[in-house]
C-alpha cells in the first residue's frame, strides 16, 4: 500500500481488486478519496508512478512570482513606486513544491 | 458514440442532476470524473460508483475559477488519457426580484444586489463557458470524439424572482448554436453540442421544500410530478449515442405549462 507525501499532504494508494484507490488526510484529521477503481492491472510500483502524476496535476502548488511591470512603474502625486528588478540574481521565481523547496531563502 | 469506454466529466457531479448523471453514465461503462465543491459529496459519489465496479476521480472545485477549470480538465487526462463528454451541471440559485417595494409608500425599498446577480452568472454562465472552452480544447487537441452538454432550463423563457438564473439559463441554452456553428467555421468535426433545460426536477432543493408549494408548482407539469434526475441522465446517454442531435436545446419538463394549460 504505496503512500506519498507531496505538498505536505498524505496520499494513500490503495489496492482495491486489480484497481487502484487514492485517497488523502485532511487538515481536519479525516480523510478524502481523489478517485477509485483506477489505473487497473497496473503493478503497485507503476500504481504509484501514476498516483503521484495525478495527484500533483490534481493539487497543483507553488507561485510563480511574475512581478509589477518595471517599465511602467506607477506614480501616486510625487511618489514613483517602481517594481522589483527581476532580472537581480536574487528576485526568485518560486514554482517548486513546497516539500522540496529550501526553508530559508 | 459509444459510452461503453469513455471519458465523461461532470461538474455538480456531487448531488442532484449531476450525481445522477455521473450514475447513469458509468453504469453504462464510461470512466467518470465527479467535480463539485463539497467533498463529502465527491466521496459519496465515487464510493457508490466504486461500488458499481467503475472508475471514478473525484476533484473538488470551483466552476468559477479558470485555474480549477484548467485543473480538472488536466486531471482528466492524467487520469483516464482522454475526454470525450462534458457535462456542465454545476449551478446556483439566488432568487430575489430585481425590485422590492415598500407597501405603504410605493417606493423602491430593496434592489436585487450585485453580489446576487453575479453569484449566479459566475457560477452558471461563465463555469459553463470555461468548463465547455476547456473541455472542447481538450478534444480538438487530443482528436478525441466529444460531446458538450450545457445544462440550462426551461426557466430560459424568463421567470419572475429569477432574473438572474433565467439570464444565465438563456445564454447557456444558446451555447449549441454558437460553439457547433464556430466549430464549422473552424473544421471541427469531432465535437457535438446540445444542451439539455430541465423542468422542476426531483433534486433534494425542490423535494425538500413548502410541500403546498410544491403541489402548486405540479399543478402546471402535464406529467403530474417531477421530473427524476435520472431521466434527464438518460437523456443525456442517449444524446451521446445518437450523433444527430447537435447544435441545440432540449427541454425536459414532463409538459410544464403555464396556468390555463398552455405549453411553456
Amino acid at each position: 500500500m504505496p503512500s506519498l507525501l507531496y505538498n505536505d499532504m498524505q496520499f494513500t494508494v490503495e489496492p482495491s481488486g486489480n484497481r487502484w484507490d487514492i485517497s488523502y488526510k485532511l487538515p481536519s484529521g479525516g480523510s478524502a478519496l481523489a478517485g477509485a477503481g483506477l489505473f487497473p492491472g497496473l503493478s503497485e510500483a507503476d500504481a504509484a508512478v501514476r498516483a503521484l502524476a495525478l495527484v500533483k496535476t490534481i493539487f497543483p502548488v507553488g507561485i510563480k512570482s511574475v512581478g509589477p511591470d518595471v517599465t511602467h512603474p506607477n506614480r501616486i502625486g510625487d511618489l514613483k513606486i517602481v517594481g522589483p528588478d527581476v532580472t537581480h540574481p536574487n528576485f526568485i521565481y518560486w514554482d517548486k513544491d513546497s516539500v522540496s523547496s529550501p526553508k530559508t531563502l | 458514440m459509444e459510452i461503453k469506454g469513455s471519458v465523461a466529466l461532470v461538474t455538480g457531479g456531487g448531488n442532484g442532476i449531476g450525481e445522477a448523471v455521473v450514475k447513469h453514465l458509468a453504469k453504462a461503462g464510461a470512466k467518470v470524473v465527479v467535480v463539485d465543491m463539497v467533498q463529502k459529496n465527491i466521496d459519496r459519489v465515487v464510493k457508490d460508483i466504486k461500488a458499481m465496479g467503475g472508475e471514478a476521480l473525484g476533484i473538488q472545485a470551483n466552476v468559477t475559477s479558470e485555474a480549477d477549470t484548467a485543473r480538472y480538465i488536466k486531471g482528466t487526462i492524467e487520469a483516464f488519457g482522454q475526454l470525450n463528454i462534458a457535462v456542465s451541471c454545476a449551478g446556483i440559485i439566488r432568487d430575489g426580484t430585481m425590485l422590492s417595494l415598500d407597501k405603504e409608500t410605493g417606493k423602491v425599498s430593496k434592489k436585487l444586489g450585485l453580489d446576487k446577480w453575479q453569484a449566479v452568472i459566475d457560477t452558471n454562465l461563465t463555469g459553463t463557458f470555461l468548463t465547455m472552452r476547456d473541455a472542447a480544447e481538450a478534444m480538438v487537441n487530443g482528436g478525441w470524439q466529444g460531446l458538450l452538454v450545457p445544462i440550462s432550463s426551461v426557466n430560459k423563457v424568463g421567470q419572475v424572482g429569477q432574473i438572474n438564473y433565467s439570464s444565465a439559463k438563456v445564454a447557456d441554452a444558446l451555447m449549441p448554436k454558437i460553439i457547433v456553428g464556430e466549430f464549422l467555421m473552424r473544421g471541427i468535426r469531432n465535437i457535438r453540442c446540445v444542451a439539455i433545460a430541465p423542468g422542476y426536477t426531483a433534486t433534494p432543493m425542490l423535494t425538500g421544500m413548502n410541500q403546498d408549494a410544491l403541489k402548486a408548482i405540479l399543478e402546471d407539469v402535464h406529467l403530474g410530478r417531477l421530473v427524476a434526475p435520472e431521466e434527464i441522465a438518460s437523456l443525456i446517454s442517449y444524446c451521446v449515442e445518437n450523433e444527430a442531435l447537435n447544435a441545440t436545446t432540449i427541454e425536459i419538463t414532463g409538459g410544464l405549462c403555464y396556468p390555463k394549460g398552455i405549453a411553456k
